[in-house]
């Protein structure tokens, strides 16, 4: 397979769930900071629900890394 | 835990309660009512009381708060009338003096700005603005204004047919200074000038003089003595402190003490002869508040244990209790609500791989090493029992583990230790071993995730039979797939791949049979968790590959000097991040990966009714 088509593969497995992530952080972070506003002492639990999303930025980089593997590239 | 019942004449509640508080180990609750027995309504005169109480303490909050710290003393009778007076009088006394600081202080900074300015002006002769007949105009161009000054000075020449005489001089802050002398008679004709030209004369503060050549000498004796007057401020405040504080503390206790004594009323029940007050104490206390009643309450007051059965699990206050070593991961278990009594507490296994996926992420001795410096800057200067002492013993730990992984990964503030001491991995290369890694952190996963749903059968077998059981199957599938996984890509034998199969086959549809169709989508939610734990791998790769870049980088620079501070200054940044980043994705993990299979939120914390004590004791 062409090096070009397993970059954007892996580009592509990475950038997606990155898009995705930061849409769903950009909806919880202006809920979040309005929850802090109202109540300070919840700012661990918005932390960890702001940082939940980031499990499919992490499991895109995972998968970009394997294509990368199997394609001989790094 | 036990629950017990306090009862006794109604004349002797206020005594019963003080001994309560003495012993302070009932945690109250609301006393269930019956058709005599009605809830104890707080009378208007105790209403009017804790309202009073209330406005002391503000009072004496406002004045101790900036005491030294000290301990508070045995509570004594409410002297109440004595403490507001006191409480009032010292507030107001150290808001006076308050006042009187804010106001010097703010004079000296404006005695300071303004010294620049007048310097230059005193350099352009002060003499000659004293000179009779004449005015002097002092005027401040602003840097952008440059270039307006030799048309002044002409207009000036111009309309004064050139009796006039002007100096000029730079300021610090890149303004020219500028001093006009012309006579007396011409200046309201100089004053329009000046405005129609839109510069800005420089007015003399008020109250040091009629003009900047008289206020010039006293603005400068007052700026030398207005930091003796602070001092005295000071040292007035210190001593009313020391005065009036400990009095004031005393008086804290004891109104806290009667406020949390007349909050507990309403916790109580009566009839029109007797008392009732319920609540939980820790089991094996009860003698001792059983003794402490008789000692002052003689026979009148009694105390019943009542049965176990039909407990109300979150109905029990629950406290955490975990050896010394555990205690201090208990600021992390108590960021989520608190587990229900009777169930786990997560603190000890949470001590154990909170660190240890920390130290996997961070993975740097280099790193490590600084944040065990940072963790006993913070022991140092931290109070026992204090939360910040907590999170210096939870750093260190912490730090320990980072050095040891550091070690294992042969990383030394990225491979500076590689490429400087020649420093080799013991065990593997986070940048070049990327799928071992990888590995390593799903297996941890996988332990993890089992060790939870373990938990939640050991939990749920005595309440929740049905439910452990299928988180017992659920854990056995999870170890089944994985051995099918293994066998599969032939890590085991491949005999094995068959009978594990069959299991699963057979396994799944009495999960599904028990808990139902939810089972199946909590088991693929268990294998998701268990990918998850690859983030270890994710932060860990990056936070390396971001080291490496830094001594990259800094070695590209033609210069030693510099490529060293941007290296610095790139590693302090990655430090910061690996700091941040491996924190929050540790506690994530805990939080939704682990607790999420049979943590069980929702405990009433204990606190019983006791002394009042400050923060700092009553933590130690």
């Amino acid at each position: 397979m062409s090096i070009l088509w397993v970059t954007l593969s892996a580009a592509l497995a990475i950038g997606i769930p990155a898009l995705a992530t930061a849409w769903a952080q950009s909806r919880i972070g202006p809920a979040a900071a309005a929850s802090l506003a109202e109540k300070p002492q919840l700012a661990t639990t918005v932390i960890i629900l702001v940082a939940i999303p980031e499990t499919m930025v992490i499991l895109g980089f995972v998968v970009s890394i394997l294509i990368l593997l199997r394609a001989g590239t790094v | 835990m036990t629950r017990v019942r306090v009862m006794g004449p109604r004349t002797r509640l206020a005594d019963a309660l003080a001994t309560v508080q003495d012993v302070g180990v009932l945690h109250l609750t609301t006393t269930p009512e019956y058709p005599s027995l009605h809830r104890n309504a707080l009378e208007a005169a105790q209403v009017r009381r804790r309202r009073q109480f209330t406005r002391i303490l503000e009072d004496i909050d406002a004045v101790v708060g900036e005491a030294p710290d000290g301990r508070s003393g045995k509570p004594g009778a409410p002297a109440c009338a004595r403490w507001a007076r006191l409480a009032r009088r010292t507030r107001r006394a150290l808001a006076r003096l308050e006042e009187r600081d804010a106001r010097l202080r703010e004079e000296h900074a404006m005695l300071l700005r303004f010294q620049g300015f007048f310097a230059v002006f005193e350099s352009l002769g002060l003499e000659r603005s004293r000179r009779p007949g004449f005015t002097a105009f002092h005027v401040v161009l602003r840097s952008d204004q440059r270039e307006v000054l030799p048309g002044l000075v002409r207009a000036l020449e111009q309309l004064l047919d050139g009796a006039c005489e002007t100096v000029t001089g730079e300021l610090p802050g890149g303004e020219t200074a500028l001093l006009v002398l012309v006579p007396a008679s011409e200046a309201a004709r100089v004053e329009r000038l000046l405005a129609d030209t839109r510069v800005q004369e420089v007015p003399a503060p008020t109250g040091y003089g009629p003009g900047l050549v008289e206020a010039l000498p006293r603005m400068r004796e007052r700026a030398a003595a207005i930091p003796s007057e602070l001092e005295a401020i000071g040292a007035e405040r210190a001593e009313l402190l020391a005065r009036h504080a400990p009095e004031l503390r005393r008086a804290m206790a004891a109104l806290r003490d009667q406020l949390a004594q007349l909050e507990a009323l309403p916790l109580t029940a009566v009839t029109s002869h007797v008392f009732v007050l319920d609540g939980w104490l820790p089991t094996g206390t009860e003698d001792r508040l059983s003794r402490a009643l008789g000692g002052t309450c003689g026979g009148d007051v009694v105390i019943e244990t009542l049965d176990t059965a039909g407990w109300q699990g979150e109905e029990v206050p629950v406290v955490l209790r975990n050896p010394r070593l555990f205690r201090p991961f208990e600021l992390l278990t108590a960021m989520v609500p608190l587990p229900r009594y009777g169930t786990i507490d997560p603190t000890p296994y949470v001590a154990v791989t909170f660190p240890m996926f920390f130290g996997l992420m961070l993975g740097d001795a280099g790193y490590g090493l600084a944040l065990a410096l940072l963790a006993l800057v913070l022991h140092r200067r931290s109070r026992p029992g204090t939360t910040l002492r907590a999170v210096a013993e939870v750093t260190g730990p912490c730090a320990v583990f980072a050095i040891t992984f550091g070690v294992l990964f042969g990383e030394y503030f990225g491979d500076l230790g590689r490429r400087g001491l020649g420093l080799h991995p013991l065990w593997l290369d986070r940048g070049e071993a990327i799928v071992p890694f990888l590995l390593l952190t799903l297996s941890i996963g996988f332990v993890h995730v089992v060790l939870g749903l373990t938990l939640g059968v050991l939990a749920g077998a005595r309440d929740h039979p049905r439910q452990a059981l299928g988180r017992g199957i659920s854990a056995g599938m999870i170890v089944l797939i994985v051995l099918a996984l293994l066998a599969a890509v032939e890590v085991l034998p491949h005999a094995v791949l068959t009978p594990a199969v069959v299991a699963l086959l057979i396994a799944f549809p009495v999960l599904i049979v028990l808990e139902g169709i939810v089972a199946a989508v909590e088991l693929m939610s268990a294998i998701g968790h268990i990918l998850s734990y690859a983030r270890i791998m994710a932060l860990g790769t990056a936070s390396v590959m971001l080291a490496i870049v830094a001594n990259r980088l800094g070695g590209a620079f033609g210069s030693a000097l510099v490529g060293a501070l941007f290296a610095l200054l790139f590693h302090l940044v990655n430090f910061a991040l690996g700091l941040f980043s491996p924190t929050i994705h540790a506690l994530r993990l805990h939080y939704v990966e682990f607790f999420g299979t049979f943590y069980s939120p929702g405990g009433t914390r204990y606190q019983p009714l006791g002394h009042w004590s400050p923060p700092a004791a009553r933590t130690a």
